[in-house]
């Protein structure tokens, strides 16, 4: 071929390429096979209300469905915790759905433990499996051995589950949290009576005072104090509420706030007690309140001897001026508001601390009042998941478990120093309900795959966030993408299967049956009237939003209730050993870690720091300084419990003393999206401190950073490919 | 002389890219085929036209929803397990239905996404169909008449004192 009629044809083959590149394809028009059901019309989307299990706040949502498809989840406007608002989590309820990794049908495990290695079965040999093993122990008359894992149950499910344990005969049911607020139902019952949570009147208070709580991230109900908080600032004419924000690391809350007093970690309770002295010193305090309380200014003036203004300035490490002015503000502001949260209360002297700051809002007359504090902004709930889980692990560590039935993923939330992984590897046989291979699924022998949340039926209690006994109610909204099966299912399932008297103690068809029953009976104690159209009103509204009726309780302070002390804060590691305080906190996209696998929450750049797809360690540039270390370097924090390698952000936002840490990444499964991405500063973590009885102390370990790299890859917002990673996407 | 051939030929060269750039703007852009074989030689002149069959006896969703929607399959045997089941085209018919495997008709009538169109509001309107669609009960196989272009649908919505604010369409 001569070299001209080559290239002749070279180029009108490529201009025929680019023709034909120019045309457009018809697309394609795919019908459906059989009619599809009722209510479904093509290209008209049905709007059903559900309630958000992602976490404990119970958020309602609507999700939008067309052609039978989840498409959009936005907040429910009648929900009265979050008025049609919902988080970046809820929103991502539909990825759980559609995640590309779910468990399709029951699997067993065919390799070695934790290697990940499964084959499908189908659910009556997963069924009869984990019958099998529970019937071995009933025969050998070890029923105490079961164990169920799960977070903390309510409503119908925590009776489904009780019922299903006592007919058994076994008392393991373990429902611990890693930030369940125990901590501030405690500290209520103690002080006022009451094990509850409050609720707090943030969008009318006038001067907002938060001890480390993130509540615009985290804390009880993000959605609904976030809300209210913007209330507070901009919805009255005349007045801009004032927030103060107390804590050592400047959270999303924190940088909305309009002064940061970083005191030292462990700190806060003598802040709370000097701020007491302050106001009575001055007699800025309600002296009403006090009187009603039945407390007197002498005694508690006697108490607070110690906390004189130099001390209190000395231990924070906070101005004395500044928390002179803060004290006067907050007492002549009324109402004003005191607010406690993780930051203080997972110290070693959190307990009293978080005691100290309910006995503030006391002083400065702000319970019961509107703009201030309420009881009861939830029902009364478990306090001590933490301290029970010791036995449980004890027991399991010494072959007292021989089944372990889990619903969630404490593997990857338990903090390992508690010994839960080491000893869970002992349990002869584990049976894992995951959506996904996650951290606990991938140590399972048996997997018996969840439903997803908009797939099955259920209540919400949401644990706070309104005063009024919020019920949501979850209903399916799609048919279910895999062969699962919804726990509590399972649990009704595993009973018929042993038969006998754990299967007449649970006689209902299906939960959906025991949630109608319990609603009914909630509703309608007496059981007369007409359930069906109840219960279709109550599927429309997205579940049960009462009004606050007249017997509200009030506060009333303990007769009996001792004088607020946190002790010094104590820490586990030597300060000369390991010089900096490590703080771990839930990354705004995460929580804990269950919005890990979703690639919206990996992709959405965290507020502050603006990291995406991994995690990262925010250290004070003077410390990044003085350690050598560089933005985005990789640094190895070593605890006296381990070590990770995480990369540097060096975040002004955070005191020179103290580095923090978010939660949530660092999974070994979880999906395509969230395995081996980031680290999980739980292992670092410090089960107990020394001199402490066990309480969740996440905030009180010792820490120290060591330059490895420059190559940390920590990858930003505004990176070039951070932005985007179509890598990671495939797409 | 150089210099005369310079600016001749600039001319020379801006009027062929005038008039390509022209010819560009007047050639119709959308190559999509209006009239597409489908997978299937369904006949809307036998269906529509011969036996008289309503339009929205098959397409049920076009007074309920933005889009017309498409007879299931299990629709079409409804009829053809008892009319012409040993057809050509309905043993095809057939097959998709044994293999449990959507037809992949091919689409003649579609919009950019960025224009929302109801068939629901254009029907309470009174809009016939044949007013978009042609005469369908005539064609063998469906052919686009319709240049489906802005101002074809201004021009109507002119006609008939429809709205033509922006966000009607484009929202």
């Amino acid at each position: 071929m001569k070299r001209r009629t080559f290239l002749q044809l070279g180029g009108m083959t490529a201009a025929g390429a680019l023709l034909a590149g120019c045309q457009a394809e018809n697309e394609k028009l795919i019908p459906f096979l059989i009619p599809p059901d009722e209510g479904v019309t093509p290209g008209r989307a049905v709007y059903y209300a559900s309630a958000c299990r992602a976490c404990p706040a119970g958020c309602g949502i609507l999700v939008r469905v067309a052609e039978g498809r989840a498409k959009k989840i936005e907040g429910n406007p009648l929900h009265p915790v979050n008025r049609g608002k919902l988080c970046a989590r809820g929103q991502a309820l539909v990825q759980e759905l559609y995640h590309p990794d779910r468990i399709r049908q029951p699997l067993k495990r065919s390799g070695p433990r934790g290697t990940g290695t499964f084959t499908p079965i189908t659910w009556d040999e997963g069924l009869s499996l984990l019958a099998g093993r529970l019937k071995a122990l009933q025969r050998d008359r070890e029923s105490d051995r079961l164990a169920l894992l799960t977070p903390p149950l309510q409503g119908a499910m925590a009776e489904l589950a009780a019922g299903f344990l006592r007919a058994f005969g076994s008392p393991q049911h373990g429902t611990f949290e890693l930030l369940a607020p125990d901590w501030l139902r405690t500290a209520q019952r103690q002080c006022f009576g009451a094990a509850t949570l409050p609720w707090y009147d943030v969008a009318e208070t006038r001067y907002l005072l938060s001890f480390g709580a993130d509540f615009v991230e985290a804390h009880l109900s993000p959605v609904h104090y976030g809300h209210a908080f913007g209330r507070m600032r901009q919805h009255r004419d005349t007045v801009r509420g004032h927030f103060t924000y107390v804590g050592g690391r400047m959270s999303l809350t924190g940088a909305s706030a309009d002064r940061w007093l970083p005191a030292r970690p462990g700190s806060e309770g003598t802040l709370a007690l000097g701020l007491a002295r302050l106001l009575l010193d001055a007699e800025w305090h309600d002296a009403a309140a006090l009187a009603a309380h039945g407390l007197q200014r002498d005694e508690m003036l006697r108490h607070l001897a110690g906390y004189d203004l130099d001390r209190v300035a000395e231990e924070t490490g906070l101005p004395a001026a500044a928390i002179a002015e803060v004290a006067r503000e907050f007492a002549s502001t009324r109402p004003s508001l005191a607010m406690v949260g993780e930051a203080v209360a997972f110290q070693s002297n959190g307990p009293e601390a978080v005691r100290a700051i309910l006995l503030l809002n006391l002083l400065a007359g702000n319970l019961d009042r509107p703009g201030g504090v309420y009881p009861a902004g939830g029902g009364p709930g478990p306090e001590q998941t933490f301290s029970e889980l010791f036995p449980l692990i004890a027991k399991m560590r010494d072959g007292g478990i021989k089944v372990a039935l889990i619903q969630g993923n404490p593997v990857h939330a338990i903090p390992p120093a508690t010994g839960f992984q080491a000893a869970l590897a002992g349990v002869p046989f584990i049976v894992s309900c995951a959506t996904l291979l996650d951290d606990t699924a991938l140590e399972a022998d048996l997997i018996l795959p969840d439903h997803a949340a908009l797939e099955s039926w259920g209540e919400v209690i949401p644990q706070a966030g309104g005063r009024a006994g919020v019920v949501g109610l979850m209903q399916p909204v799609v048919t279910p993408v895999c062969d699962s099966r919804p726990f509590p299912d399972l649990l009704l399932a595993t009973a018929q299967e042993l038969g006998g008297k754990v299967a007449a103690a649970m006689p209902y068809p299906s939960y959906l049956e025991l949630l109608k029953a319990v609603t009914r009976r909630r509703l309608d104690p007496a059981g007369g009237s007409d359930f069906a159209p109840v219960w279709a009103n109550l599927l429309r509204q997205g579940g049960d939003f009462p009004p606050l009726g007249d017997s509200v309780p009030d506060y009333r302070w303990r007769s009996d209730a001792a004088f607020p002390a946190p002790a010094r804060a104590r820490f586990a590691g030597a300060e000369q050993e390991f010089p900096l305080h490590l703080q771990v906190y839930p990354a705004s996209a995460f929580y804990d870690g269950r919005g890990a696998p979703f690639p919206w929450l990996q992709q959405l750049p965290d507020p502050m720091t603006t990291v995406v797809w991994d995690s990262w360690v925010e250290i004070n540039p003077a410390t990044a300084a003085g350690l050598g270390i560089g933005h985005g370097d990789l640094v190895e924090v070593t605890s006296p419990q381990g070590a990770l390698r995480l990369p540097a952000v060096l975040y002004p936002g955070i005191r020179p003393d103290l580095v923090a840490i978010p939660l949530g990444q660092g999974q070994r499964g979880g999906g395509r999206y969230a395995q081996g991405r980031g680290g999980n500063p739980l292992t670092l973590l410090a089960a107990t401190v020394a001199g402490v009885a066990p309480q969740p102390a996440w905030h009180a370990t010792r820490v120290r950073l060591t330059r490895v790299s420059a190559q940390g890859e920590l990858v930003t917002a505004g990176h070039p490919q951070g932005s985007y990673r179509s890598d990671l996407l495939g797409i | 002389m150089k210099k005369k051939w310079l600016i001749v030929g600039t001319v020379v060269a801006a009027g062929v890219v005038g008039a390509g750039l022209g010819l560009f703007y007047s050639l119709p852009l959308d190559l999509r085929d209006r009239s597409p074989r489908q997978p299937l030689a369904f006949s809307h002149k036998l269906h529509a036209g011969a036996n008289g069959i309503h339009c929205l006896f098959c397409h049920r969703a076009a007074p309920l929803s933005p889009l017309a929607g498409l007879p299931t399959l299990a629709d079409c045997l409804d009829c053809h397990r008892f009319i012409a089941p040993e057809a050509p085209e309905i043993k095809k018919l057939q097959a998709f239905w044994d293999r449990r495997e959507a037809i992949p008709w091919v689409r003649v009538y579609s919009l950019p996404d960025h224009v929302y169109f109801s068939h629901q509001m254009h029907l309470h309107a009174g809009v016939a169909c044949n007013a978009c669609h042609d005469d369908v009960a005539g064609m063998e196989r469906v052919t686009r008449s319709a240049s489906l272009k802005m101002g074809w649908c201004l021009d109507c919505h002119r006609r008939q004192r429809a709205t033509i604010d922006c966000w009607t369409c484009h929202i």
